[in-house]
């Protein structure tokens, strides 16, 4: 009889286990993928990221899943869009997984739009504007400088969740800011020549990507969503666009491109359809090559 | 598979809210499939939803409480419409339902179209989620399901009383439309009573229940399993387990020798 040596076995569990104790990640669930990039970017090994939506949905509402209710349960950081966007389904999500850590007002309730500089605030609410969102435009992901801002914030966020890792969060988080400096230097002079372009949109998803390449936002195909656009309004549009037309229309790859393809037949006008977030195609795969992406496509459509 | 969902806590209070829904839109199911007016709770919940909107045009500030009133007597006044159009032209009342319908839908959409606040509010009354219910939710709907569920039972209303069977048809439908979507809601009503209406009189009703509530109950440890979403997960449950009942309580057997 052979005797079984124990040694290997036993350090193995201790190695093991000495490696699952290290490795109590933050738990964070994002609500748009845009956030679960980020935080990728900035926990690295350190965080498991969820995200509740994939780049080609609606973020306005999500069919309830139940691993949604799971997820938020045992999550350490909610990071989230903020300004009513999650509106439809988050307040029902968060009453149902009714974890303490996770609700407004707690360390891990982190709104991304709570970080940066909100435009398309109303200057005055009243019911005559349609479906304005009151604490301002919620898309803050198309501007690459909105994503340092809410970087910094969310490092601050984790710091505080995970003391232990200050150190290494503070690390990601300088190697992260000087890697998406450079790439903003790269993505401006790309794009010097877009500056001051004419564009048309089919919803008001861009005024952050409008207002860092300084484009020149000229008409809104629908102002309402879910609500048709009256025939006077199209033709308010066309007769803009003969005056002084665009050199594109700007259409997030969630959102159907009918109104957007009548729209390029009647004016000859080139539709450019942008991933609008991480996973919105194929290309963009992280946040650098999101706006790879958004700005070759962008220039591929330009004829100066 | 997804065991981590499959937790009391996550579906205990859907399943709850299936088996309120079961209780109340089984019978109502049955008597809507005799009158062959399977629409008529599309149309209720689209009157329901118009009577939110109307609300808002007429500048009122509805929120919590008001939007119910609202919905409740607006759909109550359609099911007073449609008892009417029954007695009148009890042929067509099917293909009226449906033009009452689409006419209610659209003309959401026109008063909608100045003053879109309502298409929120709209959005919420049609597309309820049985997974974001909550218990505390649950008590209300119990209440006025058990008050729906007596006068049902011990006043004979399938039979003998028209306008009552309308009117309580536009107050459970209004609640449950909220709670579980329109989807679910039109499910719940057909399938127990089509899987089920060759079955012998004296079981009828009680396996039409229990199609009811084996598909809620394997719709929602599907969708856990699977992570997909409940509402429709739970629908075609619902009509795998009544084709399943039809197929074996001979219903094909009747229909021929019917026919």
């Amino acid at each position: 009889m052979s005797k079984i040596n124990y040694i290997p076995f036993l350090s193995l569990l201790v190695l093991l286990s000495f490696s699952m104790a290290t490795h109590a990640e933050v738990k964070v669930f994002a609500c748009e993928p845009e956030w679960a990039a980020l935080a990728s970017e900035l926990g690295g090994e350190q965080v498991s990221v969820f995200s509740a939506t994939t780049g080609l949905q609606d973020p306005h509402q999500i069919q309830a899943r139940p691993s949604l209710i799971a997820q938020l349960r045992s999550a350490d950081l909610l990071a989230c869009t903020g300004a009513e966007l999650e509106t439809g389904w988050l307040p029902l999500l968060l009453q149902r997984a009714a974890n303490q850590k996770v609700q407004a007002g707690k360390p891990g309730h982190f709104m991304a739009t709570e970080f940066v500089r909100l435009l398309g605030m109303p200057k005055k609410i009243d019911r005559s504007q349609g479906e304005v969102h009151a604490a301002g435009n919620p898309h803050i992901q198309t501007s690459p400088a909105n994503i340092l801002l809410v970087a910094k914030a969310m490092v601050a966020r984790l710091q505080i969740i995970d003391p232990d890792h200050s150190v290494f969060y503070t690390a990601r988080l300088s190697n992260f800011t000087e890697r998406w400096q450079a790439a903003m230097t790269k993505w401006k002079a790309l794009t010097r020549e877009l500056r001051d372009m004419p564009i048309a949109v089919q919803h008001n998803s861009w005024v952050y990507l409008e207002d860092w390449l300084k484009l020149n936002n000229l008409a809104t195909l629908e102002d309402k969503p879910g609500i048709p656009p009256s025939s006077g309004h199209l033709s308010q549009v066309l007769e803009k666009m003969q005056n002084q037309p665009a050199k594109m229309l700007l259409l997030a790859s969630y959102q159907s491109d009918k109104a957007a393809q009548w729209f390029a037949q009647k004016t000859n006008i080139p539709v450019v359809t942008l991933p609008f977030t991480v996973g919105g195609s194929e290309q963009a795969t992280d946040l650098f090559s999101l706006y790879d992406t958004t700005f070759t496509l962008m220039l591929e459509a330009y004829k100066p | 598979m997804n065991w981590q969902a499959l937790d009391v806590s996550i579906i205990g209070p859907a399943l709850l809210a299936g088996l309120l829904v079961i209780a109340t839109h089984v019978p109502l199911g049955r008597a809507v499939l005799n009158r062959g007016i399977i629409f008529i709770d599309l149309a209720i919940a689209q009157i329901a939803g118009l009577g939110v909107i109307a609300a808002n045009v007429f500048g009122w500030e509805t929120d919590g409480w008001q939007i119910q009133v609202a919905a409740v007597s607006a759909a109550m006044l359609g099911a007073v419409m449609l008892h009417w159009t029954e007695k009148r032209f009890e042929k067509i009342q099917e293909a009226l339902i449906g033009v009452v319908f689409v006419l209610a839908a659209t003309l959401g959409l026109l008063l909608l179209a100045n003053n879109p606040h309502g298409g929120e509010q709209l959005k919420d009354l049609l597309v309820g989620q049985i997974l974001w219910v909550s218990y505390s939710q649950l008590w209300p709907i119990a209440i006025l399901y058990a008050v729906v569920l007596l006068a049902w039972f011990t006043l004979d209303i399938s039979k003998r009383h028209r306008l009552l069977f309308y009117l309580l048809f536009a107050i459970t439908v209004t609640a449950s439309v909220q709670l579980i979507g329109v989807y679910l809601v039109f499910a719940s009503l057909i399938i127990p009573a089509l899987a089920t209406r060759n079955i012998r009189q004296n079981w009828r009703l009680l396996s039409a229940y229990v199609v009811g509530i084996v598909g809620y109950a394997s719709g929602l440890v599907a969708s856990a399993l699977w992570d997909l979403p409940s509402g429709a997960m739970i629908v075609w449950c619902l009509a795998i387990v009544g084709l399943t009942t039809a197929t074996f309580c001979g219903v094909n057997k009747l229909e021929i020798s019917h026919s």
